[in-house]
Formats: C-alpha cells, structure tokens, sequence
C-alpha cells in the first residue's frame, strides 16, 4: 500500500505500484484536472506538483510518490480561491480548448515559486515541456510574466502552502 | 435558411409544467422526428426555444449548438445571442446544446461544426432567437406591470420601468402564455453593446481551474476502460490472434474483436493498456502495406506527368494566353501527409441501456455520431442522447466517427458502460489524414506585374471521398446497409470520374482576379485515411500559390507586395489587406540577419495577410515575429479573433518547419510528440494581429489564419539563404 499526501489530505492506493501517478490521480481518485496528452513524458499535460517541483506523472510510478506531497491544479486553487496564475489566465483570455492548461499552470507555478521574478528566458525555459496545440503560447507567457512582474505584490508562499 | 424561418421554427405551439416553471416544447413543422425535448430540463426554467431557457431567479442559459473546441464558439454565438437578448453574455450560463435537429447547422444541415462556419451561419438566426424572446418578455412585462411596452426598456437581463428595475426571470410566467413575437427588427450595429467589443471567454474560468470537461473526464458508475489494438496498416483486418496472457492480466474482464481491431475491456485504463500489449495479431496484407513515402510523391508526380487530370474550373483561354507571353514560370511544390494531434486523445463513452444510448465525447458533429450509433444499436433515434463535452481540439480530426463506431461494438458485446481511450500512438497512427499533394504552377506575368495566365493542377486523394466515406453512416442512419455500402463505394468513382473534390482544390486560384485560369486534378489514392484537417486544400494550396506569387516577383524584378496588388482588381476586400500588410512591412525595421517574407490567402470568406520575421542560423529557421492583418467583416469577439489568429500561427508553424506523416510499408512512422514534434514556447514567435474595422456580417476566423503562414515563411528563408524552398516542411540544403 502507497501513501501519500493529495492536496494536504493522506491517502493511500492499494493496487499495482507501477501504475503512473496520473492514472491513480484520475481513475481511482477521481481528479479529472489534471490530463493525459501523450504518455511518455512529452507533453507536460499530466503535470502535478510532487514536493512542489513539477513532475510529468504519466511516467511517474505512484510508488514514487509514497511518502511525498503531491499537488494537482485542483489543490492550486480554485474558482473561487485562484491561484494568482490562475486569475492572470482568466485575465489574459490564454485557454483555448483548454486541455493541456491544468499542465500548463502547474509548470508555471513551480517556476513562480521557484523564481518570482523569472525572466523571459526562465519562462521559456521552464515551459518547454509542456505543449500547447491550441498555440496559446503568447498568452501564457504574458500571464506568467504579468505574475512574475507582479512579485511584489504576489506572494509566493500561496504556491506552498497547498502544496 | 434565413434567420427568420429558423426563429420561427421554435415558436412555442404547447406548453407544460415542469418542476415549479415552464417549460415551453418546440414545435417542429414538417419535421419528421418527434424526439423529446432537446433540452434537458434539470432546473425549473422557461424554454422558449431550444436556445434559451430563463429560470424564475433570472437564471439564464444559453445553450450553444456549436461544438467548443477551441475556437470560442460558446463565447462568440452567446455574445450574439445575448446582444439582442439584452444579456452579457458573462453574465449567461452557457452550456453545450443535447442532441437535437434544433441545433443543425443551418449550412450542413446535420448537427455539426467545421469549415469555419459557425459564427457566419448563426450570425443572423440567432440574433432573431434573442431579438424575439427580448420582444416577448418586453409584453409580458408590459401585461403585468400595466405599462406599455414602449414605455419599458432592457439592460442587461433586466426590465427597465423609469427607475426600477425588473429581473425577466420575474415575467416568465406570463411570457409563456404568449405567442412569441415574429421577425422582430433587430439592433442597428450602431447600438451593439456586446458584439464588437473585447470580452472574456465564458470558459476560460473553468479552465483555468482543471474544471472544464472534456470527453475524457467521464466517470460513470461501474464504468469499465477499453483500449484497442490496431493494425499497423490501415483498414487491414485480423486473420487470427493470440489473446491469452492478455486474458489473465491483471484487472482484464473481456478481449473482443472490433471491426477496427482487437478491444481489451479492463476495470482500469492502465491495465487495459498494459493488457493489450501481450496480444500478438497476425493482420492481413492490404494493397497499402508496401507503400512508402517516397513512393507516394513519385506516384503523385507521375500523375501529373501523365496529364490525364479533370478539369475544376477555367476562365478565358490560359493556353492561348501562355502562348502570347513571354516569360513562363513552371514549378512543382510538395505537402505531405500531416497529423491533427489534437492534445486530448480521441475517447468515447458509452451506456447502453434498455432506455436507449447515452454517450458522452467531444465530436465535431453530434448529429453524425448519434446517426452512427442510431444504425449500430438500432436504437430509435430520439433514445439516443449525445452529451457532447469540451473538445480537447478538434482541428477536423474530431469530424470523424471512428472513436465512436469502435466505442459502440464494444459497448454492445460486454454489459457495462465503457470509455474507450486511444493512446497519442493510437492517435498519430491510425488517424484520418490532411492528404499530401504535389501541386504544379505555371504562371506568366508581363512586365508591369500583371499575371497573364495561370494553370494550378494538384494531385492526390480526395478529401471529400474519404471524408464522406466515414461520415454517410451517420449522416444517413436509416439507408439500408446495402445501399449504404453502394454510395460508399460510389464516392471514389464520383471523385475520380465525374466530379473534382472541391476542397482538393479550393485555394488554388480564388484569391486574386486571373483574367485566365484552369485549375486540374488528378485524384490518386494510396488507401491512409484522410480528412479535413484545419482550413483544408487551402493548408497546401496557399504555400504553392503564394510561393509562386514571390516567384513571378522576382522574375520580373518586382517587389512582392506591389505584384500581389497589381493582381487584386476585383478583389478590393483583400486587395485591401494586403496594402494595409504592405504599409506596416514597408516600416518595419528588423536586426540585419533577419528577413521578412510575405503572403495572403483569401479562405472561408476570410481575407488574410502575414509578414513573418525569420532569421537562418546553422541551418535553422527560427520565426521570431508574425504579423497578421485581417478582415473577416465584423468582428465579434476582436480578443478572439486575435487568438485564433495566434493559435493558427503556431499551428501552422509546426506544419511547415516540422509536419510530416511518413509511410513504411504502409505503417505511418511517427508515434508521439519525439518524431511528430509540435512547436514549443521556446521556438514560438510573437504575434502582431490587425483587425480590419468593419461592418459587413462575421466571416470565418478558426482557419484562415493557416494558409498564409508557411509561404510566407519560405518567402522569408529565400531572402535570407537564396534558397527556394519548394517541399514541406521546409528543410534547408
Ligand atoms: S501525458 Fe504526461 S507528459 Fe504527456
Ligand atoms: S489550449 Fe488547447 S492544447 Fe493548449
């Protein structure tokens, strides 16, 4: 049996510890945000926070995760407690279909907790794992530089303390 | 359809309780189906058409008969009902439409949503639906507020009687016992409050919150997962297979034979997967499993070479012209095969009970997927409930009902409902195709620029064929099987005897005013699946079109823009966007390595200019700038439009610097985002969009931002390298 911690709740999976943390996280605890785009580690659409870095969970066994925080977009925030990433994309009009958006926050805010002022190239930097087919690519960047900007008045430690 | 007949056809005639409101049935006139309420009526609320239903707490809900999937259609069709409404659409509840005939496209006339046409066929009939219910909830109020309507005003989902203000939840018990209003006048453009101005997105909330759902998101009590393992080559059957460590693995409940391949049924979508790589197939041989790549484009050539194509259309007489000019230019330009790769693989849900279907998927056409299933369950149609979520993309590739023909022979041999998921293998290698095209220009120009004569020929498969092919069954649900598979089997000889495919070749002359042309095809099928994929023929046709514009150019020593206006005479919408681009080109200063390249592309009534920046180092092509002008008359939501026009930058920037679909005996090669590389932020451009002002009604925007893109690319990388880039993608010597 794997325990680990899910947006602050402990939890534990009895079944087969190979299993990707994704799948555990969508299919038998039922948070759908966070998405499955490729598989392999290419796309960053299943990215969750473990121990506040971000990780790409479809090839993340859960036995990896044992012991370990682990944070979905669901515990970032939500419609009514947003994350500050998560205002600056409603504010920017950035989703389009919007399916590889939960990987695309949680990229950025690894990176925003990491480095409130992270630079053009950080940003570039840090998302190049997470594709974006819709191309929302300018809008993204121009929600995490408005937040990296922002620092002042944005506090990174809302990033941990889901976390 | 004008947009009064579709208001009027959902005129109340009965009405009924439901809950603590009313509910108002649609009336159907002359329609045969007789299915039940197109809404689901969870909430007390007033129905007065399948549009709208306006709850007693004010509540109001618009439910959008265009699929989302991307695009902003849920935001682009409630501004426009909500405008005449008197609602803010940020202030609407919207939600996907159930599947209903109420909700055709009045264009297709299915259920369905593609060729950019959305916003342009709703345009009016849903102004008239918002237009005729603000009319009779003005004369309810008028009746019981014992003022006459003249004398009330609307704002914003409200009544307005001098200084009070009237929620019109608070009339709708009277509203539904009138008749409604007919062919109410409608705002003058003037008066827009809503459509022409920046908004939010009504989704962008929810998904930027991990709340939206998509297809993929279903959870259903007891539901069990499928995958499906498929032939390496296309259509090609199981002579027999080995399912026997498949069977025994963990969590496996049923292995059963599809028409597609072998289905593996688990209690969980990872041991299917797992699952169904223990299954060993022998598949039949199929006249497609020795092609390869290379043989495709020397087929596609040979056809052209053959010069036995069918003529599409022709003005004036281009050979007589050819023989007065005096310079000729003829080139060859190549597309190949291409992938949609839209980010949420393709999956479908399914519950079969004996009360009917429900499925739950994001399809591009609801109305092909209930069709489909209505002839696969023989199910009465009307007990056949489609719950179409967000679309994870679509970019055509969720036009096609495969996920949904497999999901239901699934479904009806195991006693559970099921989710079918395909992996991004899946997805990249057993897809539905933008077919390559080997596409030949001759072109002569006099010296002031004036293009003489013009002949396009293109060769390949036909998009329509295909497209149809995979489509008639749902589209025509009570054909009998027989005659289905007859008209089946008639599209390839319609399209390779008879008729030219259209969209094989829309795009090749339309954009500029030829005083001769004659446009060809011959139709050359290599059996992979192929379909629209985002803005179609003209995703080829333009990078030919506009290369050779730059061509004709340089031959006769003329800049690229001043020929491309000098060839725009009856064509003042584009002749227009292209100064317009010229201007801004003329001014730009860029660092010395970088080069500016130019095209335009007129595609689904849009006119559309771009300038990419493009610098060459070592051997890469880096695109470091787009700017975009367009006009696609008036537009509804100027942020979105931007959008789409960002988004079909990237799109088509991975298409011409990456898309490749390669054939190896008759297997595609590329399997996930490794060796189908998609653009990413850090090799991303930026994005500069002009708007052009108008007031002509909305034309199309999710496409025609596409096709302009890689000629002006390649136009970029020849002033940079001196070299003429002719293939897609565009690779460097
Ligand atoms: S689904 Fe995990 S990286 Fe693509
Ligand atoms: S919004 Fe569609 S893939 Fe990013």
């Amino acid at each position: 049996m794997i325990t680990f911690s899910l947006n602050g709740d402990s939890v534990s999976f009895k079944g087969d510890p190979n299993t990707p943390l994704l799948w555990v996280i969508r299919d038998d605890f039922k948070l759908k945000g966070s998405k499955f785009g490729c598989g392999a580690g290419l796309c960053g659409a299943c990215t969750m926070h473990l121990d506040g870095a971000a990780i790409k969970t479809c090839v993340l066994p859960v036995a990896a995760a044992a012991n370990k925080k682990v944070t979905t977009i669901e515990g970032l925030g939500n419609p009514e407690a947003l994350h500050p990433l998560q205002a600056a994309w409603v504010k920017h009009n950035v989703p389009q279909c919007g399916y590889c958006q939960s990987g695309q926050i949680m990229a950025a805010a690894a990176l925003i907790a990491d480095k409130p002022d992270a630079s053009s190239d950080d940003i570039d930097q840090a998302m190049s794992g997470n594709i974006c087919r819709c191309g929302c690519y300018p809008r993204i960047k121009a929600a995490i530089a408005s937040v990296a900007g922002n620092s002042q008045s944005y506090d990174a430690t809302a990033v941990e303390a889901t976390s | 359809m004008s947009g009064q007949s579709l208001s009027r056809r959902h005129f109340l005639k009965t009405s009924g309780m439901v809950g603590g409101g009313i509910v108002v049935a649609v009336a159907l006139p002359g329609c045969a189906f007789n299915g039940p309420h197109p809404i689901e009526v969870t909430d007390a609320g007033f129905i007065p058409n399948a549009f709208l239903q306006i709850a007693p707490d004010n509540k109001i809900t618009f439910y959008c008969p265009s699929d989302e999937m991307g695009q902003g259609i849920r935001t682009g069709l409630a501004t426009i009902i909500g405008e005449e409404l008197d609602v803010d659409p940020a202030n609407m509840l919207v939600q996907a439409a159930g599947s209903h005939e109420d909700y055709n496209n009045p264009e297709f006339r299915v259920q369905g949503t593609g060729g950019s046409n959305a916003v342009r066929v709703f345009y009016q009939p849903l102004r008239q639906v918002g237009a005729d219910t603000r009319a009779l909830l003005l004369n309810a109020a008028a009746l019981d507020l014992g003022i006459p309507s003249e004398q009330l005003l609307t704002d914003d989902g409200f009544i307005v009687a001098g200084d009070r203000r009237y929620p019109y939840g608070d009339f709708v018990d009277t509203a539904s016992s009138l008749e409604m209003p007919v062919a109410t006048s409608l705002k003058a453009p003037s008066n827009f409050q809503y459509i022409g101005a920046d908004a939010p997105r009504v989704d962008a909330l929810a998904k930027a919150t991990g709340t939206a759902s998509f297809g993929i998101d279903t959870d259903l009590p007891g539901m069990v997962y499928a995958v499906v393992v498929r032939p390496p080559v296309a259509g090609s059957k199981a002579l027999k297979f080995d399912d026997s460590a498949a069977r025994i693995a963990p969590g496996v409940l049923d292995i059963v034979a599809v028409s597609s391949g072998i289905a593996v049924v688990a209690e969980r979508y990872w041991q299917a997967y797992q699952a169904a790589k223990k299954i060993t197939v022998d598949w039949e041989k199929r006249p497609l499993s020795s092609v390869t790549s290379t043989q495709v484009r020397q087929d596609l050539s040979a056809a052209l070479e053959a010069n036995d194509d069918t003529e599409s259309s022709h003005v004036g007489d281009p050979e007589k012209a050819f023989a007065e000019a005096d310079r000729i230019l003829e080139t060859d330009y190549y597309a190949p095969f291409l992938a949609h790769a839209p980010m949420e693989p393709l999956n479908a849900t399914l519950r079969i009970t004996e009360n009917g279907a429900d499925l739950w998927t994001g399809v591009q056409f609801v109305g092909a997927a209930q069709g489909v299933l209505e002839r696969l369950t023989g199910l009465p149609r009307g007990d056949i409930k489609i719950h179409n979520q967000f679309l994870g993309g679509g970019f055509g590739r969720r036009a096609t009902l495969s996920h949904i023909v497999e999901v239901a022979e699934i479904a009806m041999s195991i006693d559970k409902p099921v989710q079918l998921l395909w992996s991004r293998e899946d997805d990249l290698r057993h897809g539905f195709y933008r077919p390559a095209a080997m596409m030949k220009i001759k072109a002569a120009a006099n010296n002031e620029g004036r293009i003489t004569a013009w002949q396009a020929r293109r060769s390949g498969a036909n998009i329509t064929a295909q497209t149809m092919k995979n489509a008639l069954p749902g589209v025509l649900p009570s054909l009998p099987t027989g005659l289905l598979n007859g008209l089946v089997g008639a599209m390839d000889y319609v399209f390779d005897n008879w008729a030219v495919d259209a969209s094989s070749v829309e795009g090749l002359h339309e954009t500029y005013s030829l005083p001769s042309y004659r446009v060809s095809h011959a139709s050359v099928d290599h059996g992979l699946p192929t379909t629209f994929w985002r803005s179609v023929g003209h995703s080829y046709t333009s990078f030919a079109v506009e290369s050779m514009m730059d061509e004709l150019a340089e031959a006769r020593q003329i800049d690229p823009v001043a020929l491309r206006l000098k060839n725009l005479e009856d064509k003042p919408r584009m002749k227009n966007v292209v100064a317009q681009a010229g201007r801004l080109m003329a001014a730009m200063t860029v660092p010395e390595n970088h080069h500016l390249g130019f095209a335009a592309h007129s595609s689904f009534g849009t006119d559309v200019a771009q300038i990419a920046q493009v610098s060459v180092t070592d051997g890469n092509i880096r695109v470091h700038k787009v700017t975009c002008v367009v006009d696609c008359g008036l537009a509804v939501n100027p942020d979105i439009v931007r959008a789409q026009l960002e988004g079909a930058v990237m799109f088509a920037l991975t298409a011409t610097l990456y898309g490749q679909i390669d054939l190896d005996d008759g297997a595609v090669v590329q399997s996930n985002f490794h060796n189908y590389p998609i653009l990413r932020m850090n090799e991303s451009p930026a994005v500069d969009v002009v708007i052009i002002n108008s007031q002509t009604p909305p034309t199309g925007i999710g496409e025609p931002g596409v096709p302009p893109l890689a000629p002006a690319v390649a136009n970029a990388v020849y002033r940079a390298t001196g070299q003429r880039l002719r293939d897609l993608p565009l690779k460097l010597a």
